[in-house]
């Protein structure tokens, strides 16, 4: 009898623990920056991320993804404060549609290259497409990845994507690439040239820097998103993006910055 | 409208149902009887896509199916074949995928039939495999077409590994549920309602259908 009662009320205990726990840490969440992140920032925001907590003190949780499939989420009411998508149009939209209170802005230009996990030889790459040693050619998908369409592009002017369009497979978001990549199961990908920086350590990878004229610049743009007029901190970040700081890791990662 | 995704999706459902019903008519024959360590695990390994996430299962096929190294590497030398992002690769990795709901039915239900059954004909003469493809088939019916309309409805909500090994494709590994993942992304909701109501539509129909058949078959003279 007695053994029941305490094992009641220690489990009313434990009860009012966990809702006074569950009440308290709702504005502990809150207080987390939430972040959309296009897929091809995956490497660079873990230092951008880890620079602003040593600047501010402030900790971010990145949400990559591709930026068609974040734009998605935010205009579904996903509690993302700020979207660093890989282009200007998924801002663009968000922002037109209500989402976000201020226009967009260019934080980087992104930089396309060709890559490869074997040395087959890159520099040549237009011809090399063309030959029997490349079966798979890896891209984005160009109609929501942004170094897709850059990807597209460049094979037009070059004049060889008739030629190729049966080698093509098509990654969901850019990071998709990067996996077909390393793996090997695509001989060779068009991907971002930050990607190199963060696995050079352990894969071995071959690239070349595709001519910046054969595609239309990568304005990779920021917007802050009305969920963030809750946290003043979102601005913080914000600012820092914009900042010389963040430029400098932009451009270490193979980003151009005005 | 672009419907080649609808009848990709159709065909690689009909084709994994097919291959699927000849493989596993004589593997559920052989998990139905007697019981040992080696079926226990046999049977576990088959039964396991049920309740593993398909990035398991798309991450493993992406390693094994690589053309540089492996398996893939030998396919790709010898066959000339290279199972990712190929329609190949898509059946295969559906016949694994959708492997547990046709083995699981037919098994359970060659269990339940009683031993005087198989025990009679092989009094009559018959063979094993006369057996089992004149007496225990024909009672088993209901199972059996539980088991290949739920393997061919499975297979059209495959997703993941699709997702991970197809490479999207248009008329080779672009099906349905692809498309209208791009179509959402792409804020085409118009195109992806199309595909998914054509989707929910014949996955609604099939599943009532199976429905109404078990219903009408229930008072089979064994049970």
């Amino acid at each position: 009898m007695n053994c029941k009662l305490l094992i009641n009320a220690l489990s009313a205990r434990v009860f009012v623990f966990t809702i006074t726990l569950f009440l308290l840490n709702i504005p502990v969440f809150a207080q987390n920056l939430k972040v959309a992140v296009a897929a091809n920032l995956q490497s660079v925001i873990k230092v951008l991320g880890r620079d602003f907590k040593k600047k501010t003190g402030l900790d971010i949780e990145p949400i990559v993804g591709s930026s068609g499939n974040l734009a998605t989420q935010v205009r579904n009411g996903a509690p993302f404060d700020l979207f660093l998508s890989a282009d200007m149009s998924f801002p663009q939209t968000l922002f037109t549609e209500g989402f976000a209170a201020k226009a967009p802005v260019v934080y980087a230009f992104g930089c396309l290259i060709i890559c490869s996990n074997q040395n087959i030889g890159l520099a040549n790459w237009e011809k090399l497409l063309l030959t029997d040693k490349v079966k798979k050619i890896a891209i984005g998908n160009p109609a929501i990845a942004p170094y897709g369409k850059a990807a597209v592009e460049a094979l037009q002017n070059k004049g060889i994507l008739d030629n190729i369009k049966t080698k093509i497979v098509y990654g969901e978001s850019i990071s998709q690439v990067n996996t077909y990549i390393t793996t090997g199961v695509a001989e060779v990908g068009f991907t971002t040239q930050s990607f190199i920086k963060d696995v050079a350590n352990k894969t071995d990878l071959f690239y070349k820097i595709i001519d910046p004229k054969l595609y239309t610049p990568i304005e990779q743009g920021l917007v802050k998103l009305k969920h963030a007029d809750a946290n003043p901190d979102a601005e913080k970040f914000y600012q820092y993006i914009l900042s010389q700081a963040a430029k400098s890791i932009f451009v270490e990662y193979g980003y151009h910055v005005q | 409208m672009d419907l080649t995704p609808i009848w990709l999706t159709l065909k690689l459902a009909g084709i994994t149902t097919l291959l699927l019903l000849v493989i596993a008519l004589p593997v559920a024959g052989w998990l139905s009887k007697g019981r040992s360590v080696f079926k226990i695990i046999i049977e576990a390994l088959i039964t396991m896509p049920l309740v593993l996430p398909p990035s398991v299962l798309g991450f493993y096929l992406l390693l094994a199916f690589s053309p540089q190294h492996g398996a893939g590497k030998w396919l790709q030398q010898v066959f000339n074949i290279q199972f990712v992002f190929s329609f190949q690769g898509l059946v295969l990795a559906s016949i694994i995928y959708s492997m547990p709901f046709m083995i699981g039915p037919i098994k359970s239900a060659l269990q339940q039939l009683p031993i005087s059954l198989s025990q009679a004909s092989y009094m009559l003469g018959k063979t094993k495999r006369q057996t089992f493809l004149h007496v225990l088939l024909p009672n088993i019916k209901p199972s059996l077409l539980t088991a290949v309309v739920l393997t061919f409805a499975h297979t059209l909500g495959e997703f993941g590994v699709v997702l991970m090994i197809g490479g999207n494709i248009p008329n080779v590994t672009r099906v349905a549920s692809i498309a209208v993942y791009d179509a959402v992304e792409q804020m085409d909701y118009s195109a992806a309602n199309t595909y998914s109501f054509i989707l929910f539509s014949i996955t609604f129909v099939l599943v009532i259908g199976v429905f109404i058949f078990n219903k009408y078959k229930a008072k089979s003279p064994l049970e």
